[in-house]
């Protein structure tokens, strides 16, 4: 029998990567602005296919040993950004909605709003400027582009997770997953088989929390 | 047997609790970690009477059993009938 089949073993981001068109932006911003130290590089003869160009990996630290990496390709050359919004690895045509651009995005955390607040200050007195500030529901967030056009976050919790927020999402995601095999569903359906799991499992919750 | 809303107990939703807790003809009770918000007559609650902000007014909807959202904007949540 495995030990292991059943265990959560992952422990973190071991590195995002991206492409960049601007490493001497990229190293100012992450480095020289926000204070992200470069960890690891890798410069590297095109290799493989034909067409591979020559390139560098590098890697700046994000905490907890987790980094974010940037391939940056000698010659190739700059999408044009001119037209249309989205970053420099995935465009959009002119008319797509800000919301659904910024839907994929980098978020790092940070444990205090006296440390969201130095972030802040850090970007504000640089070419990339805090863009938003914003209260979520359980978090409080800044955010800015960084100079590849990634919609990139800084976040902390404002408490703490409850564990009936647990209860909650794994029901409202099995829920959506329930609902999702339905052509035109919405919200309301989602709402709708949510009360129906919340029927079903909430009061046991309740007797297993109280047996701890 | 009203028609009733869930919403999760957590600190940021106790404010709409306490706004739906008075009005008319409305009971708030409770199952496991949720409130139920039941009533006979359609739901109507002020989101300025709350005083939550933004994210939590338009997230704070678990569950609907027999009703159906008719309103959610700034100004109120609004059900009516399924």
């Amino acid at each position: 029998m495995n030990q292991l089949n059943d265990q959560h073993l992952v422990t973190g981001v071991d590195h995002i990567a991206f492409p960049t068109f601007d490493p001497a932006g990229t190293v100012k911003f992450y480095r020289d602005v926000l204070g992200f130290p470069v960890v690891h590089s890798i410069c590297a003869a095109g290799w493989g296919p034909g067409d591979h160009p020559d390139f560098i990996h590098f890697f700046f630290d994000i905490g907890n040993g987790d980094r974010i990496a940037f391939f940056y390709y000698f010659g190739l050359p700059r999408p044009d950004t001119s037209a249309g919004s989205g970053d420099v690895y995935a465009r959009f045509p002119e008319g797509t909605p800000d919301w659904f651009v910024r839907s994929r995005h980098l978020a790092l955390h940070v444990e205090s709003e006296e440390h969201l607040l130095e972030y802040r200050r850090r970007l504000d007195a640089s070419e990339w400027p805090v863009e938003m500030q914003i209260q979520h529901e359980t978090i409080e967030s800044i955010y800015t582009h960084d100079p590849n056009g990634y919609f990139f976050e800084i976040t902390r919790a404002l408490r703490p997770v409850t564990p009936q927020e647990d209860l909650d999402a794994d029901l409202t995601i099995d829920a959506l997953v329930h609902i999702a095999q339905t052509p035109g569903h919405t919200l309301d359906d989602l709402l709708v088989r949510r009360a129906e799991l919340i029927v079903e499992r909430a009061p046991e919750w309740t007797a297993t929390q109280e047996a701890r | 047997m009203g028609h009733r809303l869930f919403m999760l107990d957590v600190p940021e939703n106790v404010p709409i609790a306490g706004v739906a807790r008075h009005l008319p003809d409305v009971r708030v009770g409770r199952l496991g970690p949720y409130f139920v918000i039941e009533s006979d007559a359609p739901l109507s609650i002020d989101r300025r009477a709350t005083g939550v902000r933004h994210a939590v007014w338009y997230s704070f909807v678990a569950g609907l059993d027999g009703w159906r959202i008719a309103q959610w904007d700034k100004d109120a949540l609004r059900t009516e009938e399924r």
